[in-house]
């Protein structure tokens, strides 16, 4: 009890968290890098992101209620083998599609070139290319790439950290 | 008949409700249920209870700005109306803003949960940028007719010029990006280099609205905030869960300082204006060493600043996408020349994220060359931008035309959805 007092983080985040495997394999290689860097993106706009990173290993003592597989489950098929096809059936129908689905069922390219659409109000590629990179362990301007992983470092001070620490680790 | 009108600003963070006529929303609740940490339920955020939102998991109606979650979303009002409120639907009209390019699959379901599951007697949809615009016009003698809404809230940024209270949506732009995302690129970088604070988007949500700015020049600011005992540098402390459930600025003065930065200031004349303080901080550092070891609390630099920076530079995210400088010029290039220097002149900033301390003068900044010298820039931020779209809605809906512009119940039981869309376009 006075650990939990002492320690808020250990009340506040008491689910286990892994590193989601794929993204590791897609971090190897440069050509999945690109891929990675989506997934990312996407992970921006995610509601519960702490929650979407675990992944229900058998073998891994399950942090997560029911409830919480219920919800995971509209995004990952992982970790439902308990449930019964009647009731998946269910959930699929119930799970709300996401809005990317929408816009794909909408067929927004059908229209005429000059309808205005979802897709033709995104801004577009900015006109000058060039990506300024910081550092992913303290945040100042970063000249240096790990080799492994892709992520970017400013100084040997933080690539040490990133090696010893977070290399080819997505969530700390 | 003299009826209600129910004006409802359903933001995808943010709903902002109450009555049309009144001068500032009666209900500002998130528009999502969340399930505390040690429950099972997932309940309804009151304004009233206190909430231990510690870990809480969150569901939204709403995803990228639109409604994909109609069932969910009449959990949310059905609480709304009869508990906060207190407004019978069948006896009110429905003010409702929709955010641009709303796909018909998704017109078609608000109206059948406005319509078939609420029974309101009426209904208009409304965007957020005339709304912005319209109550921008009444504040002011605002001789333009159009205006550049700059709408930059929860789920996407729009640039949209609105020309006599319409948005002209062959010229609106988006960046996908809004206060979410940023929330998120936050929780991100406080767990990379702190503590673990994935599950802690409320949390996070306060960090952010608490201590980020936008830098008006980023270089220069990584910079400062290398050295010790930099300006940015201001610590936040977590909930306990027993003497506070809400984490809290530990100091704002400290969090303050970086307002005395000038935006000219070299990094010397900044170090010399810094030293004062240094002295003091280093002598507190060993304080902080203590404190730091018992995880109550985690400290903010650069990422102060680096996380509003995104709307300036969605390229530093990897994502594919010009900044807000260029996406308002793109919008306005889109627009006929003549109305060009009008719209420059007339930039509205509306939505909660545009409420980072600085963001206007750092877009003013970026802006200002890239549009023709003899054109004037001028920028208006709202006054209070997350309630500026409602406040609009409420002007509309007490207004003599507004009983004209609404589709009744009875036509949209005769024409049917996509007929009585037609209405508000
Ligand atoms: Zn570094
Ligand atoms: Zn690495």
């Amino acid at each position: 009890m006075d650990d939990d007092v002492s320690n808020p983080m250990r009340r506040m985040s008491s689910r286990t968290r892994k590193v989601a495997s794929k993204m590791t394999a897609a971090l190897q290689s440069s050509d999945n890098r690109t891929q990675a860097a989506l997934a990312r993106l996407e992970a921006l706009e995610n509601d519960n992101a702490g929650l979407e990173m675990v992944e229900a290993n058998d073998d891994d003592e399950a942090s997560l209620d029911d409830d919480d597989q219920v919800y995971i489950q509209k995004k990952h098929s992982k970790g439902t083998k308990r449930k019964t096809r009647q009731a998946k059936a269910l959930e699929a129908r119930k799970a709300p599609r996401t809005f990317l689905e929408l816009v794909h069922e909408a067929n927004l390219d059908s229209l005429p070139p000059h309808v205005p659409s979802y897709l033709k109000a995104a801004v577009g590629p900015p006109s000058s290319t060039s990506r300024r990179h910081f550092c992913t362990v303290c945040g100042s301007a970063a000249n240096y790439t790990c080799v492994r992983c892709g992520v970017r470092f400013c100084s040997s001070r933080c690539q040490n950290i990133h090696n010893d620490t977070r290399c080819l680790k997505f969530v700390a | 008949m003299h009826q209600n009108v129910v004006v409802l600003d359903n933001g995808g963070g943010l709903i902002k409700a109450g009555l049309g006529g009144e001068r500032d929303p009666s209900a500002i609740i998130p528009n999502c249920v969340y399930r505390p940490l040690a429950s099972k339920k997932w309940v309804h955020p009151s304004p009233n209870e206190p909430m231990d939102l510690t870990s809480a998991a969150v569901r939204r109606p709403i995803d990228r700005g639109y409604l994909i979650n109609p069932d969910l979303q009449r959990e949310i009002w059905a609480n709304l109306f009869s508990s906060l409120l207190r407004v019978n639907p069948a006896q009110s009209s429905l003010l409702l803003t929709e955010p641009l390019f709303t796909l018909p699959s998704i017109q078609r379901a608000t109206d059948e949960l406005v319509f078939e599951d609420f029974n309101f007697s009426s209904f208009y949809v409304a965007h957020s940028p005339s709304l912005a615009h319209l109550y921008e016009a009444s504040q002011r003698t605002f001789k333009a007719q159009c205006s550049l809404v700059v709408d930059c809230g929860f789920s996407f940024t729009h640039a949209v010029p609105v020309f006599q209270n319409f948005p002209i949506n062959y010229a609106a732009k988006r960046i996908d990006l809004g206060g979410k995302a940023l929330t998120n690129y936050l929780k991100e970088l406080v767990s990379y280099r702190s503590v673990n604070v994935m599950d802690e988007t409320f949390l996070i949500d306060d960090v952010k609205e608490k201590l980020c700015f936008v830098s008006l020049d980023v270089a220069r600011d990584l910079q400062i905030a290398k050295k010790q005992g930099n300006a940015f540098r201001c610590t936040y402390v977590l909930p306990d869960g027993v003497t506070h459930t809400k984490g809290f600025v530990k100091n704002p003065e400290e969090a303050q300082r970086y307002l005395a930065l000038g935006d000219g200031d070299t990094l010397e004349e900044v170090q010399q204006k810094m030293d004062v303080d240094q002295m003091e901080v280093t002598n507190k550092l060993e304080d902080r060493k203590k404190i730091d070891l018992t995880k109550n609390e985690f400290d903010l630099t650069n990422e102060r600043f680096l996380v509003p920076e995104m709307i300036f530079h969605p390229a530093d995210l990897g994502m594919n996408q010009a900044g807000l400088a260029e996406c308002i010029v793109r919008a306005v290039s889109s627009c006929h020349p003549h109305l060009q220097p009008v719209l420059y002149e007339n930039i509205i900033l509306t939505g909660g994220s545009t409420l980072f301390p600085r963001l206007s003068d750092r877009l003013e900044k970026e802006l200002r060359p890239l549009v023709p010298d003899d054109y004037q820039v001028n920028i208006t931020p709202q006054q209070d931008p997350i309630l500026g779209v409602w406040r609009g809605g409420s002007l509309l809906a007490s207004s003599p035309d507004f009983e004209a512009m609404r589709v009744t119940k009875a036509e949209y039981e005769e024409l049917g959805s996509a007929r009585c869309r037609r209405r508000f376009c």
